[in-house]
């Protein structure tokens, strides 16, 4: 019987006894998403939401957040940005807290992005609310921004699959780069920073 | 999967999360993509499903198999995905397409996909060319640069193998 019932699976030849079964199996074989793989950054920013979470479960809790420090604001462009200047800071150095505000463009929105330091580079996982998926054409892209005014572009998204987390990737020091910006992108291969900026944020100087 | 990694999954443990990962994210790359049919939502789907695996894993109770756990978080991931996707590209008969339609089987494709990663390599590779590129023993003999014979007794084994995984799949 067991020979029957492989011979049929592999074949179609034959007639088991539990012959639907079996060929609902061959059926979900044949299927492409039977055989597809998960892209590779999906393990790594897995790990990197994890290192990066804000919600640390109770059994491994021991965050500490700082203070709310100040509140900034800012003139940037032409377009006037208030800047809700709450950081908080894990009390593992290596973790970072920075809220970002939508600007004009997205005044509802609101969030935080979450900084880690890896071996090569940070984690950058932002938490946005009310920001709407980009429409098809556009996305989102993040940025670190210095004090020069020299911008790194840190990835992109387009939150088209649900309001869920982001996580981007800095090459460069978050210290040195202190503002995030996220901006609105057009797909037209134009590798510049629009001046669609529709949320920013940068942790506390004082 | 044995007992001291599902201890440290529960714990928080993030190499024991790693893990998990490893073992589940074919069976939930799957399911995700059977629901979604897009492979940029299914990586979405799975990406979630896990986040939120670990973040509800002080629930998870490690005397228990933890493929349905995993499966029964991936499959409202997936809905719920597939139910804010829909709403965004259409406003039109939105209750038609409250629920996807391959969710009858998604179980069993789990449960395959699963019993599939569990089999010697140069098994699974003959499984795939056979049921999902559709070639002969002797295409994939060419393919695999093996002698016909070692095709069909790999392939021999690899459903028997299979059949012994899935002893429930389809049951009712």
């Amino acid at each position: 019987m067991s020979e029957e019932r492989a011979e049929y699976l592999a074949t179609a030849s034959g007639s088991p006894p539990d012959r639907e079964r079996l060929d609902l199996i061959r059926g979900i074989l044949g299927e492409e998403a039977t055989w597809s793989e998960p892209p590779p950054e999906v393990g790594d920013h897995l790990i990197a939401a994890i290192a990066t979470a804000p919600t640390v479960r109770s059994s491994t809790s021991s965050r500490q957040r700082w203070p709310l420090a100040a509140t900034a604001v800012l003139g940037a462009a032409a377009v006037v940005i208030l800047v809700a200047g709450l950081l908080g800071v894990f009390s593992d150095p290596n973790r970072q807290m920075v809220t970002i505000e939508g600007t004009e463009l997205e005044p509802g929105a609101s969030g935080q992005a979450w900084i880690r330091e890896a071996d090569a580079g940070w984690w950058v996982r932002l938490e946005v609310e009310a920001l709407p998926a980009a429409v098809e054409g556009t996305y989102y892209e993040g940025w670190v921004w210095n004090d020069d005014g020299e911008g790194v572009s840190i990835g992109t998204f387009h939150l088209r699959g649900g309001d869920e987390d982001v996580i981007l990737w800095s090459g460069v020091d978050p210290a040195d780069y202190p503002a995030i910006w996220v901006t609105l992108e057009d797909e037209d291969g134009d590798a510049a920073a629009s001046e669609r900026i529709v949320m920013w944020g940068r942790p506390d100087e004082s | 999967m044995d007992r001291e990694t599902l201890d440290r999954f529960r714990d928080g443990d993030e190499s024991a999360v790693k893990t998990v990962y490893e073992r589940f994210r074919g069976p939930v790359f799957a399911i995700s993509l059977s629901v979604l049919h897009d492979h940029g939502l299914a990586a979405d789907a799975t990406q979630q499903t896990f986040i939120k695996a670990w973040q509800a894993a002080t629930t998870y109770d490690p005397d228990r198999e933890l493929a349905p756990w995993i499966y029964a978080i991936a499959r409202r991931t997936a809905i719920d995905l597939y139910r804010k996707h829909s709403r965004s590209v259409s406003s039109e008969d939105v209750d038609s397409m409250a629920l996807p339609p391959a969710l009858d089987t998604i179980w069993e494709v789990f449960e395959v996909r699963a019993a599939l990663d569990r089999l010697p390599e140069e098994e699974r590779q003959v499984m795939k060319l056979s049921h999902f590129a559709g070639l002969t023993h002797v295409e994939i003999a060419e393919h695999m640069g093996i002698p016909v014979g070692t095709v069909k007794s790999r392939s021999h084994r690899a459903h028997q193998r299979l059949l012994d995984m899935l002893r429930h799949v389809g049951e009712t």
